[in-house]
């Protein structure tokens, strides 16, 4: 956190640098008792970046903050350089905001609207007409963008939604539960285009997602709040490490993953059920536990289904540590 | 090329914009002019546009009118002024606030997309300022359309250039005024109740029904022989304040109670709070909203 001052001149990005996007120094947020934010300390790098936690953990107060919507009770923040008490013309002129709520009219087209918010951010007449077009195409909205997006589909108005966010060539993109309301094969498809904008666009994302699991597939790096604290801020393959566990599961129902379990524990390992498998703990040095998980399930006559590592998943850092962090001690 | 005739489209990839951005000057001055088109339709669906021309029609066709009859009569004079003549037309003037100042003002509130602005260059106050700005411009528009059809009509037909020039100018500074105080009313009003309905039925009680009341009190108290009280009475609406002003400047309109000394003044100074009240109104109401 002490790189702070220093990271004045991000206005020129050169390819490969690590330069900060977001920096934000004891930053809280108070509404009247409540605290969207307490003294949060954060950076945010380049690549897609991933903002987790509950409703309510102060996601969204914290972008409103950032695009000078919202003025914080304490704390400083930069984004791209700019001091967002000083500076929030020039940030929101280099940032693109994607909200979480309906945000369309309904009576004009995608078309139409897109055009429009591209010249609010200081287009000129046909360069949003050819920015508007070019982005409409890359979020996947063909013909419908001529017609009211009354009309539209969930799906369509969230691309619609991150059109407008695009369409000024943001350096820095803040979206706000893009896969909210999405069903599950429109969410696949907005959490790649997510993906994109970080890789092939070169555009910075804050993505922020209430589904944890979600942003393992996009992020480089996952901040957590809970409750208005930074839980914990790592680069996404620091959250998934294994954890030397395995999971297996057998063919048939609890009766035959107990059996299973039981044979195995007899074995000399230290397993537990979880769902529908057993998850067996780091065994001995000297157990071969793949050759033991074979020859126990073939003695028993038991098709095994699935043999693997187990991964930790961001929910469980999520779990392990948000109970001491609401005690008051930060991760 | 042989590509293009082919009908292949080609994947860019996505392509940065390093061109020329605008300030926040150009910005409000693109918004305001999509402001004042939107006001009459323009760039809008078709049905859209019905109801300001209908209604900009029926303004402007008893000008058109009344300059015919003064071309064919032998005729010196307007049989009335042009301030008189805005008089005449307020009901016509007063719906045509009330139907489009909602779409100023309501719709971006109503639909959130105002935050999209807001998440911009241009600071809230800029915004709410631009659209009142634009609604203003589109009442002076809608008021000074017929009066310049009466002037330019009337200098053909003959009329004196110089007295002609001296009431359109009274005329224009009035309706300079009344457009400012409508807008900042039926725009606040707009801003805070964002069914397009309630915004409309608000907009004419405050600016039919209200009036309407008030040269009834102007009436009896006229007839009573408390002009005061009358006088006092036309403060409380912006068409009151307009012609009582109208009647005190010699522009061509009479009223019953015409405030006289230092109640002139008075209904200056109320008539420029009542504009600069609602313009910060929906700069707070505007600021607010941002903020959610």
């Amino acid at each position: 956190m002490s790189a702070v001052p220093a990271s004045v001149v991000v206005v020129t990005v050169t390819q490969g640098a690590e330069p900060t996007v977001i920096s934000t120094v004891g930053l809280t947020k108070h509404y009247g008792h409540v605290h969207a934010l307490h003294d949060l300390d954060v950076e945010v790098g380049e690549g897609v970046t991933g903002l987790v936690g509950a409703n309510g953990a102060g996601k969204s107060t914290l972008i409103k903050i950032l695009l000078g919507l919202l003025e914080p009770t304490a704390g400083s923040a930069r984004v791209l350089g700019h001091d967002i008490a000083t500076a929030g013309e020039e940030i929101r002129r280099l940032v693109g905001y994607m909200p979480e709520h309906d945000c369309l009219p309904p009576d004009v087209s995608a078309s139409e609207f897109v055009v429009h918010m591209a010249r609010m951010s200081g287009l000129g007449r046909s360069a949003a007409r050819e920015r508007s077009a070019d982005v409409l195409r890359h979020v996947g909205l063909d013909e419908e963008r001529y017609r009211p997006m009354g009309g539209y589909s969930t799906g369509m108005k969230q691309r619609a939604k991150l059109a407008q966010a695009l369409v000024h060539d943001p350096r820095l993109v803040f979206l706000d539960e893009p896969t909210n309301g999405l069903d599950p094969a429109a969410r696949t498809d907005m959490l790649g285009l997510v993906r994109r904008i970080g890789s092939d666009f070169g555009i910075a994302v804050l993505v922020t997602s209430h589904l944890l699991g979600e942003l393992e597939q996009v992020s480089d790096h996952v901040v957590v709040l809970d409750a208005g604290h930074l839980l914990r801020s790592s680069a996404t393959g620091d959250f998934l490490e294994q954890t030397g566990r395995l999971l297996v599961e057998v063919i048939g129902g609890t009766e035959e993953r107990d059996r299973f379990g039981e044979a195995l524990a007899a074995a000399g390992l230290t397993c537990r059920p979880r769902g529908t498998t057993i998850a067996i703990e780091p065994p001995p040095a000297h157990l071969a536990v793949h050759d033991v998980v074979r020859d126990t399930a073939a003695d028993l006559g038991l098709g095994l289904m699935r043999l693997q590592p187990d991964r930790r998943h961001l929910e469980d850092v999520f779990l392990d540590d948000a109970a001491p962090a609401r005690g008051g001690a930060r991760g | 090329m042989a590509d293009q005739r082919a009908g292949v489209i080609h994947d860019l990839g996505y392509r940065h914009y390093d061109g020329p951005r605008d300030g926040v000057a150009t910005i409000a001055r693109t918004l305001f002019v999509t402001g004042l088109r939107h006001a009459f339709g323009l760039g809008r669906s078709g049905r859209s546009k019905i109801l300001p021309f209908l209604l900009l029609g029926i303004a402007v066709v008893p000008a058109a009118v009344v300059v015919g009859v003064v071309t064919f009569l032998p005729v010196s004079e307007l049989p009335l002024t042009y301030a008189g003549y805005t008089n005449q037309i307020q009901l016509v003037v007063s719906l045509f606030a009330a139907a489009q100042a909602p779409v100023l003002f309501s719709r971006d509130l109503r639909h959130r997309s105002i935050v999209l602005y807001l998440a911009r260059p241009l600071p809230a106050h800029v915004l709410a300022l631009t659209r009142w700005f634009s609604l203003t411009t589109a009442l002076l528009v809608f008021m000074l359309l017929p009066a310049l059809v009466l002037y330019v009509g009337g200098l053909l037909a003959g009329l004196d250039v110089g007295g002609q020039t001296v009431d359109l100018l009274k005329a224009v500074a009035l309706l300079v005024l009344v457009a400012a105080m409508v807008a900042g009313i039926t725009g606040f009003i707009s801003s805070v109740s964002l069914r397009r309905g309630f915004a409309v039925v608000g907009s004419i009680v405050a600016l039919v029904v209200v009036p309407g009341v008030v040269t009834a009190v102007q009436a009896i108290a006229s007839e009573e022989g408390a002009d005061e009280v009358g006088v006092a009475a036309g403060l409380a609406s912006p068409w009151s304040l307009n012609s009582g002003l109208a009647d005190a400047w010699g522009a061509g309109v009479t009223v019953f109670t015409p405030p006289t000394g230092a109640w002139v003044a008075a209904y200056v100074v109320v008539a420029l709070l009542v504009a600069a009240l609602g313009l910060a109104a929906i700069v707070a109401r505007f600021l607010r909203v941002g903020s959610q």
